[in-house]
């Protein structure tokens, strides 16, 4: 009995402290929110500015945050402004080009409203007669053609010719963020499909004949998406760079379902009017 | 069964049996668990599966002839077969409650249920219920999927060339991807496909089993020929394709035969099957072709983390902080982050450390577990499962001339020259060491290495071939720059991973032609 009672109290004290360490880390977190919040804002600014005569050691160290804190906060600012940002990286291995100077891009992507984790890639100068620059990391995913752009836009340079072919950062910058963006749409749409349908999450039972039970992205580039009807009928759906629609088909038990075909997609249009009309036929 | 068989370039069916006697069925499975055994003998009876998996039953018959012969067979007959396909599946259901030796279940397969023979699809879901349970169990060699540039009218018979700035990816539909490469297969050898998706990880696997017959029914694979000598099934090779999803790249192992065949055989049929792909992959004005990239390994999630859909591409070692998922780093986050490695991560341990000032060696080895931070990142930890087992690379540097180590130079050549333990051995390894060379050759597409290449002759270049090899070789370099065995701040970057590939030569102590770009 007694080693019972022992072993409750000391799951008891267990949750106890448990808790309390979540406490501990919570109250840190909101710490950490306050002081970076005071720190950066412009009364306690001009204060610690004003009081920078004095040399004690704590206003050093209040005065290194600060620093910190505003070149953070700049930082984020950038960031926030500006779709893509640039930034200098070092290279870590010693047998590194052009003495480990990497340049790092930084592209930020967002989704229903929120920042998601940039892709970044880094670029150096590994040519030893010119200047010009070589993608050296990225964190791009396969989907976008990174290779075919920098190609196109960074070309390397050949001793053999007189003039070099030109580089053209900017233009590679564009043109690669134009297609993380139009990747990142895509996916966002087939997405949107499935929350339009309900699909997201599970439900039993109240799916009609007609209704649409799973939709997939079917192939890297996520510009098909499939659609599975609950009576065994199957779609796919095309579209091109730009989200408009270009073929469609749905394939029933015994061949081609022409008639669900054409009341959902008669001419090229939109993949928000193709969705639109899937989302009317799917709970109809 | 019609006794007539005509030679024709159709795929083998699904339906076609193999003899149960044969050893290489009892083999395949014999190595499988006897939870997954009967998982499977219950996947056989599933509607689904049917058609291509029927079981031995009863034939129907009046009731009476039947009771006699109940008596009959029992006395002969250990498995006596069952009357439904109900009765079986419950005959099943019930094993898996009890316990009992896998030995039991297999014959009961093997004798019972099945004596007729197992079908081709039933063993490629044998195999894939091997794959499921040890994922490891099979070398992977990836290869990466590249646009061609389209072919001009005004040269015919050309060599097409790697369309560098094609924004195309390849898109692959299996059963389209099937046929075209049917069609590519020779009509004296006969193939059988089957697709599977494993359970952990996202990609699609292909199985190709292919046997020397010209015959696509089931006198491909009877045991004994007219002749009464050949055996078809043992013969046979299977070679195994994976699609990851989102990636244009593809995994292949090398061909395994169930019996005795020769290296250059199997390798054929593995160039054959490689040569087959990019064709079966193209489509009309849009062609690909693929390309070996250098990575070899068992394990399928550092593959996937190298080759596949996600950041890792090219971003390994220390470049990973960049592709780790976990921290967002969104610019709305006010609050300063803290730079990895540093007071945080050792938070737990400061308390302990105010009292006293760290003796030297302690000093030495926070550095040293510094260093490796900075130089891997979140990466090359025991515990990510992305161990890749073998690591091989090529140095192509000058030997490092200090004034201590000149006269010992000469002592060196002998060394090295001694290390092979027989000359076979020596030849085979430099055939390896000139593989690697040639692919890098290959891979260089950078003018400056090309004008890099003569390496001036008054060094000496020695031939050095360094292999790691272990279950997670870059976690192991890791730990060695924690303990301060390997300078982690000299250590050249290709002891990282950060380039992604496990073999390849090193020239100016970068790992030639690659250079991470991943491109």
């Amino acid at each position: 009995m007694a080693s019972e009672t022992n072993e409750a109290e000391a799951d008891v004290l267990g949750d106890e402290i448990a808790e309390l360490e979540e406490q501990i880390a919570a109250t840190k977190k909101q710490l950490k929110i306050q002081a970076s919040t005071i720190v950066a804002s412009i009364p306690s600014q001009s204060l610690l500015k004003e009081s920078s005569r004095s040399r004690s050691k704590n206003n050093k160290k209040l005065l290194k945050g600060l620093q910190g804190q505003e070149a953070h906060q700049q930082q984020c600012l950038h960031r926030i402004c500006n779709p893509v940002t640039a930034f200098k990286v070092h290279d870590p291995d010693p047998n590194a080009v052009d003495g480990g100077h990497v340049l790092g891009l930084r592209f930020e992507v967002m989704s229903r409203s929120q920042f998601l984790k940039p892709y970044y890639v880094m670029l150096n100068r590994p040519y030893s007669k010119s200047s010009a620059l070589r993608v050296h990391r990225h964190t791009l995913p396969s989907a976008v053609p990174l290779a075919g752009l920098a190609a196109r836009h960074l070309p390397p340079p050949k001793p053999e010719d007189e003039n070099p072919p030109s580089q053209d950062l900017d233009q590679f910058v564009r043109t690669l963020r134009r297609e993380i963006i139009r990747y990142h749409n895509r996916l966002g749409i087939s997405a949107d499909l499935r929350r339009a349908l309900g699909l997201h999450q599970i439900t039993e039972g109240d799916t009609g004949p007609s209704s649409i039970v799973e939709v997939g992205i079917a192939d890297i580039e996520a510009k098909q998406i499939k659609l599975t009807w609950s009576d065994e009928r199957n779609g796919r759906l095309v579209m091109d760079d730009d989200g408009k629609v270009t073929k469609f088909s749905v394939f029933g038990v015994d061949g081609r379902d022409w008639e669900t075909t054409k009341s959902l997609f008669d001419r090229p249009q939109r993949i928000e009017e193709v969705m639109e009309k899937l989302k009317q036929s799917s709970t109809s | 069964m019609a006794r007539l068989s005509v030679p024709n370039t159709a795929r083998l069916p699904s339906s076609v049996r193999v003899d149960a006697s044969t050893s290489a069925v009892a083999k395949s499975l014999n190595r499988l668990t006897r939870e997954s055994l009967i998982s499977l003998a219950l996947d056989w009876l599933d509607e689904s599966a049917f058609p291509n998996s029927t079981p031995f039953l009863r034939a129907r018959m009046s009731e009476e002839e039947d009771d006699e012969e109940d008596d009959d067979e029992d006395s002969e007959d250990i498995y006596p077969p069952a009357r439904t396909i109900e009765d079986l599946r419950q005959l099943y259901e019930d094993m898996r409650q009890q316990k009992g030796s896998k030995r039991d279940v297999v014959s009961r397969i093997l004798e019972g249920d099945w004596r007729h023979g197992l079908t081709l699809y039933q063993l490629a879901m044998a195999d894939f219920a091997y794959l499921d349970e040890h994922p490891t169990s099979q070398k992977w060699n990836a290869y990466q999927i590249l646009p061609l540039q389209k072919p001009s009218h005004t040269e015919d018979e050309q060599l097409l060339k790697v369309d560098k700035e094609s924004l195309q990816a390849p898109r692959f539909h299996p059963s389209t991807f099937l046929q075209n490469l049917q069609d590519q297969v020779l009509p004296d050898v006969k193939a059988h496909y089957h697709f599977h998706r494993l359970q952990e990880f996202p990609l699609l696997l292909l199985r190709i089993f292919v046997i020397d017959s010209p015959y696509n029914s089931a006198l491909a694979l009877s045991s004994l020929d007219q002749s009464g000598t050949v055996t078809n099934f043992d013969a046979s090779r299977t070679i195994y394709l994976a699609f990851p999803d989102g990636s244009p790249s593809l995994y292949t192992t090398k061909s395994q035969g169930t019996g005795s065949a020769g290296m250059g055989e199997s390798k054929s049929l593995q160039n054959l099957i490689i040569d087959g792909v990019p064709k079966a992959l193209s489509r009309p004005m849009e062609r690909y072709t693929v390309k070996s990239t250098s990575i070899t390994t068992r394990n399928l999630i550092a593959l996937l983390d190298m080759k596949g859909p996600g950041r890792g591409n090219a971003a390994g070692g220390g470049w990973s902080i960049y592709a780790d998922e976990k921290n967002k780093h969104s610019p709305l986050d006010a609050i300063l982050p803290t730079p990895p490695g540093s007071r945080e991560q050792s938070a737990s341990t400061s308390g302990r450390k105010r009292g006293a000032p760290l003796t030297q060696s302690q000093r030495d080895r926070k550095r040293a577990r510094a260093t490796a931070q900075s130089r891997f990142g979140e990466s090359a930890s025991i515990s990510d499962g992305k161990g890749i087992e073998r690591f091989e690379v090529v140095l192509q540097d000058p030997f490092p001339v200090t004034s201590r180590n000149l006269p010992a130079l000469e002592e060196n050549q002998e060394e090295v020259s001694e290390d092979g333990e027989s000359q076979s051995r020596t030849n085979r390894q430099r055939s390896k060491v000139e593989s690697v060379l040639q692919q890098a050759v290959q891979d260089i597409d950078d003018v400056d290495d090309v004008n890099e290449v003569d390496t001036s002759p008054s060094h000496w270049t020695p031939m050095l071939k360094v292999t790691f090899s272990g279950p997670h070789v870059f976690a192991g370099i890791r730990q060695l720059v924690e303990a301060g065995i390997v300078d982690g701040k000299r250590m050249p970057g290709w002891m990282t991973g950060e380039e992604t590939v496990t073999k390849g030569a090193v020239h100016r102590g970068r790992i030639r032609g690659q250079k991470g770009s991943g491109i």
